[in-house]
């Protein structure tokens, strides 16, 4: 019985069908094409020197930001952010060697990263180096 | 001389589409390959604003964000402290060449305060990376 049957069974070629691996092929291309969001963020670029710790600061000339909360002072003379640009832009940053570009910038605790950044923004976009303050401990 | 090209036989150029599939293959396997999965697209982060943001030119080595319950992430995992955000930064920058290549993507929530994200601000700078703080333009 066993013999009989494996004889008599025919031989078959099956061969997977092709033709439509193009479209396949395409429609996961348009699938990706679709689906893929190009996320371009928008930035500020922040060069923070990353040297020793001084123990006092470099020069009294150089200006420094405070921030107290919401409120900033620049040289100790408070000031909205429209007024910052404004000094920031008539110190001319951008025409001093980068050892004279820096700008130090002390914050006290619970300070707002929404101000922080707007301070950032501004010293960067006036070719600022800023330098952190950091609190004695 | 009309009538010549009256006579002119139409001959049918077939388009050759044997290789279609391997052509399309091919460009899955290049989009697939260049792509890049955005893993803190879902984060809870509420971007500050300034005038001064610009589009992204550089590419970043790597993504350090800080969600809106002071979490930190590097690219996009959720790592314990700052000190984990240096020692990451600091070995992804150890063959780096140009300053092209130190530069690092900082995403922070607005209302977080100075205690929670200044910390991952100077480990990423004592590790050698340039911030790229990511905003939202002033409307």
């Amino acid at each position: 019985m066993r013999k009989r049957y494996s004889k008599e069974k025919k031989h078959r070629s099956g061969e997977i069908p092709t033709g439509s691996f193009s479209d396949i092929a395409f429609l996961l291309i348009i699938y990706f094409l679709v689906a893929t969001t190009l996320v371009k963020v928008k930035t500020i670029a922040a060069d923070l020197p990353s040297g020793e710790k001084a123990s006092q600061t470099q020069s009294d000339k150089t200006p420094i930001v405070n921030l107290r909360g919401t409120e900033i002072f620049f040289n100790d003379k408070k000031v909205s952010v429209d007024l910052l640009n404004e000094r920031l832009q008539a110190l001319k940053l951008g025409e001093n060697e980068p050892a004279k570009r820096v700008i130090m910038l002390e914050s006290t605790r619970g300070t707002p990263y929404e101000n922080y950044f707007q301070v950032l923004a501004a010293i960067s976009a006036h070719q600022g180096v800023v330098a952190i303050v950091e609190d004695d401990k | 001389m009309k009538k010549r090209l009256q006579s002119k036989k139409r001959r049918t150029v077939p388009v050759p589409i044997a290789s279609m599939g391997d052509i399309a293959f091919l460009l899955i396997i290049f989009f697939m390959v260049c792509s890049e999965v955005a893993k803190d697209k879902n984060m809870d982060v509420e971007l500050p604003v300034s005038d001064y943001v610009k589009k992204i030119q550089v590419t970043v080595v790597a993504r350090v964000a800080v969600d809106e319950n002071g979490e930190i992430y590097f690219d996009g995992t959720r790592v314990d402290n700052a000190k984990d955000v240096e020692w990451g930064v600091r070995a992804l920058l150890t063959n780096t060449i140009s300053d092209d290549q130190r530069h690092v993507q900082f995403k922070c929530d607005r209302a977080l305060p100075k205690e929670t994200f200044e910390p991952v601000i100077k480990a990423i700078a004592s590790a050698g990376g340039i911030i790229e703080a990511v905003g939202e333009k002033q409307q």
